[in-house]
């Protein structure tokens, strides 16, 4: 393998492991608040794309107007699923709360196919057009985009979680809810806005996604790719979560490459194996001491 | 005084009577005739069957309203089969079962049909195939099934391996398939002939998974054998990536794709990149094509169906519809006196038969019942795809194992 | 002498056979699934025959998720391995049924031990990755062998003979599918009972309490694990039988979901749960035929109302019904 294929591989696998890293963060942000896998976080991302589709053809609204309206409505949607589904349940076995998201998930994607079947929908945006090329290496700019967009979100939410009192209020509550209680933070507030905060992310995953692949109810597919990266990354850390996604892009595309698509989708797990026989808890997670 | 054994004798006559009068006669009343269908309306191939139901209800409504059958109206009970084979039998066992039809009428995928097959024998009704190209619905041979207006895979091969060989005149051919069921087919068929048939062995032959977003390893590798022709199977969506990646990284070769993707989708998702990638469509017109046969019916189809979205009618719904006529044509030629037997033998008429503009023509005999052997050559051009004038030479090798 | 304890007898009476607490329950319900065939004919039998099956893979499931706290995204796998295995002892090896049948299921079995290996060390979501990575690579094993498991076209099964007897009616399948629920349902019973059960529920709790009571969380871990993969790699060879078809997407990771969806709408680490659970679930898709392309919106609704209204699941429901006095319930005010 010549070192312009390798490049060039290196970007595809950024690329693609920029979105499994947005759906990784939108997995672990309700996580570390309310410790509830949301199974549906798939199909945020497919909600997304169709709120932004059914914006932009119905109401003819453009790119970026449509952008920032349908994160806003995918996180009303967040709150609605916090305040209906998990919270009522919250005290139920954490399996039944999974499988709850889950069934909401199931709703999504089933509503989605009556409303559009499976037609094929694209979504225009601004940045669609001819590669970049930089020396031997193409660039597709809604790739860049991609990466670009990631980049921020995790740079945002680091300065959201450091620098905001709300922020320091969610990662309090993350660290022992009954000790944020104590301090007279509103724990319900914070898992209400950390379910926005996800569903928002994954709308915008589904958003990224749109114009390089179309529009189908399959979308929501992503989820398994999410939580292999969110699970690389120790399932507790917002960076972890972001190199997961981003490793795990990178080992398909050269598995792929080395192996042919057969053992693309084997190869990660038998490294990730592999590296959880070594580290139990992820690459950057870190096991919770236990007192008995 | 009679004996025992001419009693015993009687009743088990009598019974026979009974029983094979019950058979013949299942579905079947004054005034209607029942047919079972199924196919997936629900999960990720929910536009195969919901198309198909559509297009089938359609063709229904007309021949009804048209008078029906030799005087009987045609009733349709569908079942969802979710893709799955084991629902899909669940289904066929309630059609024949519960709600006792005389034939079935399956739009359903592949392996779903095929989960069925042994049952449908079993209770020797009918079964009419639209859609599933698997080769055992007709191989090995059975007198109660019959395929309609699609072909088989090994017939799908041939022709594809003779068009790329010489309407494209490639000479190095690189395959690029999806791993599931249908276009892993497609692609072992064409490499299977290319190489029996023309002595031409795949250069590269790259695979790639459902739901994949990223074909820059594949298509690397594909670059690197320097094809002149690429045979690509797999949905809309990803030909669509596939096709703007290879342009972006300079895979210059022409482009084959399987008969998924010659379609209305498959344009929208790919746009310009679309331009001279030639494949096959399933039926002699596609939904969306100019001419004014699909003008007409689709005219009809959206008065029938004024609230469905974008996408529809797929298809799914010209091969149903266009079956089921076909279907319909081998139940009125079976008689005012409908029996199994009956229908099989009227459908065994059929030779070179189209039900309409639409529809692909039809030959059963007593010793196949592959239906069609014919798929429709077609080329984007001008953003639109079009019908081409090329026709295969090559003698079909499918019928000679029925001999 | 006579104030000796018989102690051997007392462990008899503890261990086996542990009397099922609703014994005339079971006993009525089994009378009822013996005179099914008589009167219902091959869908409903069919139906019946897929919840059976269902009621296995749950019970089995439930030992490992419910009563151990094991999460497995492959249920689905042990199923397929039993199945292709049963499936390929009697199409190729020309082995009877008979001896398939719990072949297949050993070798689930084994590969569930196997798989819980990696399981001693991790635990919640690493243990789910694993598990699915387990089950595409079973997905691609079946795939990538076309030759011997069919690939991705499937694999057709005849109906076989057993002892000579060609078991070719409905009714003969449905007994032998029947007789070995029965069985399945009576050793997962006693085996939740017992006192590897107990252990099971004993590192749920805390695997460090189990320890200290000298439970060896490892090797019990791995003894979930292979009793589950044992039971679903049964239900999987009478699937064989019972479709008659196999092939690889009926053993992917949605069907995997359907098994967790199982015990957890039924109960979970409860046997009444897992089979209320696989019954109403095997049901439910059937009777939402009449919901046509809504049916799959209507399911998430009624999953999702289930799990909000009974988050203890249909156990739970079936607790406050058994424990209600009857006699005080005023049908008429």
């Amino acid at each position: 393998m010549s070192w312009q294929i390798a490049l060039q591989l290196a970007f595809s696998g950024l690329s693609v492991g920029s979105i499994y890293a947005l759906v990784a963060l939108a997995l672990v942000i309700p996580f570390k608040a309310s410790g509830v896998l949301n199974f549906a976080q798939g199909e945020m991302a497919t909600l997304g794309a169709y709120i932004g589709l059914a914006l932009a053809t119905n109401f003819g609204l453009p790119f970026l107007v449509m952008v920032p309206l349908t994160l806003l409505v995918a996180a009303g949607f967040g709150v609605l699923m916090e305040r209906l589904v998990v919270r009522p349940i919250i005290a139920a076995p954490e399996f039944t709360v999974v499988i709850a998201t889950f069934a909401v998930g199931v709703i999504i994607k089933s509503a989605v196919r009556v409303q559009w079947q499976d037609n094929l929908f694209t979504l225009d945006a601004p940045y669609v057009g001819a590669p970049i090329a930089l020396g031997p290496v193409r660039l597709n700019p809604a790739y860049l985009v991609i990466i670009a967009a990631t980049l921020s979100v995790v740079g945002l939410l680091t300065l959201f979680f450091a620098n905001t009192k709300f922020g320091k209020a969610m990662r309090a509550v993350a660290i022992d809810q009954n000790a944020a209680r104590l301090m007279g933070i509103g724990v319900g507030s914070v898992f209400m806005s950390a379910w926005a905060l996800a569903a928002a992310i994954g709308a915008l995953a589904g958003l990224l996604l749109a114009p390089i692949i179309g529009i189908t109810p399959e979308i929501g597919h992503l989820i398994l790719k999410g939580l292999v990266a969110a699970v690389i990354g120790g399932f507790t850390s917002l960076g972890g979560a972001v190199a997961g996604g981003l490793l795990l892009g990178l080992l398909e595309t050269y598995a792929g490459a080395f192996f042919g698509a057969t053992f693309k989708n084997i190869v990660p797990f038998c490294i990730l194996i592999a590296i959880l026989l070594y580290k139990p808890h992820g690459l950057f997670g870190t096991a919770a001491v236990k007192r008995v | 005084m009679l004996g025992r054994k001419p009693i015993i004798l009687m009743a088990l006559a009598a019974l026979g009577l009974s029983l094979t009068a019950a058979r013949a006669e299942q579905g079947v009343t004054n005034d209607t005739i029942t047919i079972g269908a199924f196919g997936p309306i629900t999960g990720p191939a929910a536009y195969i069957g919901l198309g198909g139901r559509d297009g089938m209800n359609l063709a229904v409504k007309q021949i009804n309203a048209a008078g029906g059958i030799n005087g009987r109206k045609l009733q349709i009970a569908f079942e969802d089969d979710t893709h799955s084979p084991t629902r899909a039998l669940a289904a066929v066992k309630k059609l024949i079962d519960q709600d006792q039809v005389f034939a079935l009428f399956c739009v359903a995928g592949s392996n779903a049909t095929v989960g069925t097959i042994d049952f449908v024998k079993e209770k020797g009704r009918v079964m009419y195939v639209s859609f599933a190209s698997a080769p055992p619905v007709t191989w090995p041979f059975s007198r109660n099934l019959f395929r309609g207006g699609t072909t088989e895979v090994p017939r799908y091969g041939e022709m594809y391996a003779e068009f790329v060989a010489d309407y494209f005149k490639g000479k190095k051919v690189a395959i690029m398939n999806g791993r599931e069921e249908y276009p892993k087919n497609e692609g072992n068929a064409l490499e299977k002939y290319l190489q029996s048939w023309f002595s031409i062995t795949p250069v590269k032959r790259a695979e790639f998974n459902i739901g994949d977003k990223d074909f820059t390893p594949q298509l690397l590798e594909i670059r690197s054998a320097a094809p002149d022709v690429i045979a690509f199977f797999g949905n809309p969506a990803e030909a669509a990536i596939a096709l703007r990646q290879a342009k972006e990284l300079d895979v210059k070769a022409r482009i084959f794709v399987g008969t998924t993707m010659v379609d209305q989708n498959f344009l929208a998702a790919a746009k310009e990149n679309a331009e001279g990638v030639a494949g096959f469509a399933l039926t002699p017109l596609l939904p969306g094509s100019p001419h004014a046969d699909m003008k007409a019916w689709e005219a009809k189809w959206k008065a029938e169906y004024p609230n469905l979205p974008v996408g529809r009618p797929n298809i799914f719904d010209i091969l149903a519809y266009t079956d089921m006529y076909a279907f319909a044509e081998g139940l009125k030629r079976a008689g005012k006196d409908l029996t199994t037997d009956k229908l099989i033998g009227a459908l065994e008429t059929f030779a070179g038969y189209r039900s309409g503009p639409l529809a692909t023509p039809l030959t059963f005999t007593k010793k196949h019942h592959i239906g069609n052997l014919r798929l429709q050559p077609m080329q984007v051009k001008g953003g639109q795809w079009e019908q081409l004038s090329w026709e295969g030479k090559r003698p079909s090798e499918i019928l000679k194992r029925y001999e | 002498m006579a104030s000796r304890v018989d102690i051997a007898a007392i462990h008899r009476r503890l261990a086996f056979p542990a009397i099922p607490k609703h014994l005339a329950l079971s006993a009525a319900l089994i009378a009822v699934l013996t005179l099914v065939p008589l009167a219902a004919g091959s869908y409903h039998i069919y139906l019946i025959e897929l919840a059976l099956l269902n009621v296995i893979v749950a019970i089995g499931l439930n030992l490992l998720t419910g009563n151990c706290g094991q999460i497995s995204l492959c249920h689905a796998s042990f199923m397929a391995i039993g199945a292709y295995t049963t499936a390929l002892l009697m199409t190729r090896a020309g082995l009877s049924y008979l001896v398939a049948l719990p072949v297949g299921a050993a070798a689930a079995a084994l590969l569930g031990a196997g798989l819980g290996f990696p399981a001693r060390r991790l635990s919640g979501l690493y243990l789910a990755l694993v598990t699915l990575g387990f089950l595409e690579i079973v997905q691609i094993a079946i795939e990538e062998s076309p030759d011997l498991t069919g690939g991705i076209r499937g694999l057709s099964v005849p109906r076989p003979h057993i002892l000579g007897f060609h078991l070719k009616s409905d009714a003969s399948v449905y007994y032998l599918v029947l007789a070995i629920t029965v069985a399945a349902v009576t050793v997962g019973a006693n085996l939740q009972r017992s006192r590897f059960g107990r252990a099971f529920d004993a590192i749920r709790q805390s695997s460090f309490a189990a320890q200290s009571l000298g439970i060896p969380p490892g090797q019990i871990k791995l003894l979930a694990f292979s009793v589950a993969a044992g039971f679903a790699g049964l239900a999987g060879g009478l699937f064989t039988i019972v479709v008659g078809f196999i092939d690889p997407t009926e053993f992917g990771i949605s069907a995997s979901l359907r098994h967790i969806t199982f015990i957890v709408v039924g109960g979970l680490g409860s046997v009444v749960g897992s089979i209320l659970g696989a019954v109403a679930l095997t049901a439910l898709p059937e009777l939402l035929r009449g919901a046509k392309e809504y049916s799959d919106l209507v399911y998430g609704a009624i999953l999702l109302g289930t799990l909000l209204f009974m988050p203890r699941g249909l156990k739970g429901l079936w607790d406050t019904l058994a424990k209600l006095d009857w006699r005080r319930v005023k049908i008429w005010p």
